[in-house]
């Protein structure tokens, strides 16, 4: 399956793929609206885009009480079935990332769908930061390289 | 190998599906006394307040068990017999396995009130209750709950929400004692008065009495009284275990497990409000009774039971809802103490809070009230809270912690870590 990169050296934070999320989903360019936020982190120089990363065996997936979060067989994206979603934001809160948002016109949890196949951020992006990328090994295994991650934070706390 | 796990919520399902993608020929059954087709409790309030239909009460779709290769049963479990690996159920049918999942869960809880029982007293816990409160739930009605912890206020919003006339009786002087520290559930009931809802705290209901008119009257003991239409009971709940209680299986305040989910009686599994299980954050086991906990413990059990070597991290309590135009979230330790340090978003409006409690720099918990961009914030604290992850710097500097660390797990993808 593909996925979009979050390149942090490259992101130059233009936001264009905010308002190209924000008007494909919602048709209107309000950063509220994207799925997609970038943030620029003056103390300590860090440009971040950060969308959904379509974890295999995705926490918010699994913890949804409302069964109300998939995956799309055809593009393997995780998605929000808006219809199902009773708005407990407990997606939100299992999410270790941060990348899913709360919609608050129509009170439901909202995240990335990757647009069917075709992410208008990534069209939009102009440094390269976010590229629509074949990548087997390390995003499919996303749960298990966060959690070798915060072992070895962990460890780093204890030197 | 001959499987049965009892019960089909949160933690009997996170069972049978975990067990599926190891083993796939083993035998399954799965029993329980309520609906075959799988259903939320969570959703029961979201029901009530007509925000979801009733068809999507139910999380699993008609083919499930057959998908699964699963047989559901309906039945009530009578005993559990370990020498002859059998259960009984109260149709008198004996069934054999040589393992067993325990996902009974737990049940409300009714104080002891004379008076508290009857016509128009309910509780808000399963698919009858939801169905038959839903008869209750008109416009103009009056409505007491008794208790005011998460399910008792997602009940009084869903009431308010529909137009009935809601009073909140509450035994201690603050609500939400398990889930909230005593400022942010301050600033809750601010907005539950707020929107309407007479909120009593430190109330002790002596006696409830049915009235010629068909109504209920409740008395207190500061010699107020109370008149309704019916009665919500909302106060907590006790895991389903007296079908075990005599059988030698370990029980303290549930079902004691390690962290494969294992009793002290071989083959025997147990897994969700049932059990007592490790916490992540050390000390004695603990039954954390949240949706989050059940669906983790439930597919800890089924991958070990069909033979894979996984082991619990603990339980983390996390709890979150959105209810009278705000959102509440805790999880870990949220209460200040003497060894704690207290991280508070100062940039905050007076109607919102946001609290991280470290001990000597690790997080242990948080708790906030406001927007959901501060639930965001407690998700992405959450792994390293679990993880015992120092945040070296200050309260400021958090946004700026967090983003370092996904920024540096971004730059990893794809290299071994």
């Amino acid at each position: 399956m593909r996925f979009i990169t979050m390149d942090v050296t490259k992101c130059v934070v233009c936001r264009n793929c905010e308002y190209a999320c924000s008007f494909r989903q919602a048709g209107d360019f309000d950063r509220d609206h994207s799925n997609i936020r970038v943030e620029y982190y003056d103390d300590v120089k860090i440009c971040l885009p950060q969308t959904c990363m379509h974890c295999d065996n995705a926490w918010c997936l699994e913890i949804c009480p409302a069964a109300a979060i998939i995956r799309n067989e055809t593009t393997g994206a995780i998605e929000i079935i808006s219809e199902r979603c009773v708005g407990c934001e407990m997606c939100i809160l299992a999410c270790p990332f941060g990348n899913i948002h709360f919609d608050k016109i129509n009170l439901v949890s909202r995240k990335c769908n990757l647009c069917e196949g075709e992410p208008n951020c990534v069209s939009f992006c102009i440094s390269g930061a976010l590229q629509y990328i074949e990548a087997e090994n390390s995003y499919k295994n996303n749960r298990i390289i966060f959690q070798r991650f915060i072992d070895k934070l962990s460890q780093n706390n204890n030197k | 190998m001959r499987i049965i796990i009892i019960g089909n919520s949160a933690a009997g399902l996170g069972g049978l599906e975990a067990f599926r993608e190891t083993d796939r020929d083993s035998s399954v059954t799965v029993i329980t006394r309520e609906s075959k087709q799988p259903y939320s409790r969570v959703l029961l309030p979201y029901y009530l307040r007509k925000k979801v239909p009733y068809e999507n009460l139910f999380i699993r779709d008609k083919t499930y068990y057959s998908r699964l290769n699963a047989k559901c049963v309906t039945g009530e479990v009578l005993q559990l017999q370990p020498e002859q690996q059998t259960i009984l159920l109260e149709d008198g049918s004996k069934l054999s396995y040589d393992r067993l999942l325990i996902a009974t869960g737990s049940s409300p809880v009714t104080p002891p009130i004379p008076g508290l029982s009857g016509n128009d007293i309910f509780h808000l816990w399963s698919l009858q209750d939801a169905a038959d409160l839903m008869v209750h739930f008109q416009k103009g009605k009056d409505v007491v709950i008794l208790g005011s912890g998460f399910v008792s206020l997602q009940g009084a919003w869903a009431a308010l929400s529909r137009g009935l006339n809601v009073s909140i009786i509450e035994l201690m002087d603050r609500i939400m004692p398990s889930a909230l520290d005593e400022s942010t559930a301050g600033i809750l009931t601010d907005q539950i008065r707020k929107s309407g809802i007479n909120l009593r705290l430190g109330t002790v209901t002596e006696q409830v009495e049915q009235t010629d008119n068909g109504k209920l009257l409740l008395h207190f003991r500061d010699g107020n009284s109370l008149i309704t239409d019916f009665i919500i009971v909302g106060t907590g709940v006790q895991p389903n275990i007296s079908f075990i209680r005599g059988c030698g299986i370990n029980i303290d305040a549930g079902i004691v497990v390690d962290r494969q989910m294992r009793s002290n009686l071989p083959g025997i599994y147990a897994a969700g409000d049932v059990a007592q299980v490790p916490s992540a954050l050390g000390g004695d086991p603990v039954i954390h009774a949240l949706w989050p906990t059940a669906v983790e413990t439930g597919r800890i059990a089924g991958s070990c039971m069909a033979g894979e070597k996984v082991s619990y991290q603990g339980s983390l309590n996390m709890n979150v809802t959105r209810m009278f135009n705000t959102t509440v979230a805790s999880m870990g330790k949220f209460i200040a103490a003497e060894n704690r340090e207290c991280w508070t978003d100062k940039s905050l409006p007076e109607d919102q809070s946001l609290k991280i409690m470290l001990e000597e720099d690790v997080p242990v918990g948080a708790v906030c009230i406001g927007s959901s961009d501060l639930v965001s914030t407690l998700g992405m604290l959450r792994p390293l809270i679990r993880g015992k992850v120092s945040l070296r710097g200050k309260p400021e500097m958090l946004k700026a912690i967090l983003a370092k660390n996904i920024a540096q797990y971004h730059r990893a993808f794809g290299k071994e870590y």
